[in-house]
């Protein structure tokens, strides 16, 4: 897949994000934030400073789009520092690496973990700096945990249309 | 010095992290510092004309419901105009109509986007209203949006006070459902019964007086506490807000001047 397929989908996903799943409205505890799709799918070929960069770019257009100035950038950069370590633990095969991360190249069990844990990390750093204080604790893991399954079944979803 | 160089360059993605992240926090803390950019929030024109394109397409779905309070609002103020009930502040007040282009109700920070801005002589401070209550306060205006920061939001207090003898409360919300606000502040001393009138207080430059607020649902006493736990039923109904009305009163940066100087 090269960049203009890159940019292609995130402006797709970006409009599903702003149209449909920033309007869902469940107890107000439901949150799904799927843009982080198109960073947890980017192959891991550009050098590791890049990367996070890009995390940060598009961490700060959606802060825009949300009125929420450095939350989501905060929480991209660090689930994009922490994927290429996590991508190293998990895939043993590491003439794989050079390829894009997908259900085909990586298979079913290292991508739920791969999804799995970087959605989990994002959703709580993201709730956690918004809410900043350990007064809504229990409302921040909810809304974690709720939000995350979400976004989880989508990418997951998204990987096994494409790649059936 | 050579030593040094090969630490650098081996740590350096870890202090590209660093630097990445310190950036991601200095945005964080200006943004609850009070002026804000609007070129970086939802008052951004670019991003605020998608939304109003977006809303322009959905608006058709709510004409039933706008004609009903605008014809209910029109019988008001006949009303108003037949008994001539005029506050005193009205001849230093003016209203400015805007259009919401963009809302959230589900968040503990929820904003909305209109579009008025500073060429309609908007400022940040000034109160939004619509003709069923209080909205909220603006809070960064750009030249033509502006964001609102409406009572549905943790980081607001309002001046509200009963109508039935004038007590005083600051209105808060708790971030969990956006019909309901709790009101503070309340001393235990005081009565209060499930149906009481909350307005606003005229306290602050920010509205006038009497403005509905909304209606006590429920109240409870704790043990030891001085303070009631109100409950408030609000009057505006946030999931339909199309259509707002801003505060501007002539008289708000002399009155802030003053109060400002107090402190």
């Amino acid at each position: 897949m090269d960049w203009t397929k890159q940019i292609g989908r995130y402006v797709v996903v970006m409009l599903l994000q702003v149209l449909l799943f920033d309007q869902l409205q469940l107890l107000g505890i439901c949150h799904p934030y799927i843009y982080i799709l198109c960073l947890l799918m980017m192959p891991i070929t550009l050098p590791h400073s890049v990367d996070m960069i890009i995390g940060a770019v598009a961490g700060l257009i959606m802060d825009i789009f949300c009125n929420s100035l450095g939350i989501h950038m905060a929480s991209c950069i660090l689930i994009m520092f922490i994927r290429p370590y996590l991508i190293g633990s998990i895939v043993n095969d590491k003439d794989r690496l050079n390829e894009q991360i997908s259900l085909h190249a990586i298979g079913l069990e290292a991508l739920l973990k791969y999804v799995i844990i970087l959605v989990l990390l994002h959703h709580l750093t993201l709730f956690s700096l918004a809410a900043w204080s350990w007064h809504h604790i229990g409302f921040v893991l909810l809304e974690t945990i709720v939000s995350s399954a979400i976004t989880i079944a989508v990418i997951i979803g998204y990987n096994i249309l494409r790649y059936k | 010095m050579q030593n040094l160089l090969k630490i650098l360059q081996r740590y350096s993605n870890f202090l590209v992290f660093i630097a990445l992240e310190v950036a991601a926090f200095l945005l964080i803390s200006l943004n609850s510092a009070y002026p804000r950019s609007s070129i970086l929030s939802t008052a951004n024109n670019a991003i605020a004309w998608q939304y109003e394109q977006i809303s322009n397409i959905s608006g058709y779905f709510g004409l039933r419901h706008q004609n009903e309070l605008l014809a209910k609002e029109n019988a008001a103020l006949r009303n108003q105009i037949s008994s001539m009930q005029l506050s005193p502040h009205t001849d230093t007040i003016r209203y400015e109509s805007a259009k919401v282009v963009q809302m959230t109700t589900n968040r503990l920070h929820n904003y909305l986007t209109i579009n008025r801005g500073s060429k309609d002589g908007l400022q940040k401070g000034q109160g939004v209203r619509n003709e069923e209550g209080v909205v909220g306060i603006v809070r960064t205006v750009g030249r033509n949006y502006s964001v609102v920061m409406p009572i549905i939001n943790t980081q607001t207090n309002l001046s509200c006070r009963f109508t039935k003898n004038d007590y005083i409360g600051t209105l808060q919300w708790d971030g969990k459902d956006n019909r309901f606000a709790q009101l503070a502040d309340v001393t235990t001393h005081m009565v209060v019964n499930p149906g009481d009138t909350i307005v606003t207080s005229g306290l602050s430059p920010v509205f006038p007086e009497g403005i509905p607020v909304g209606i006590v649902e429920s109240s409870t006493l704790k043990e030891g506490e001085s303070y009631h736990s109100i409950r408030v039923r609000l009057h505006t109904n946030f999931k339909r807000l199309k259509y707002v009305e801003v505060v501007q009163n002539a008289n708000q940066q002399e009155q802030e001047e003053l109060t400002d100087g107090l402190d």
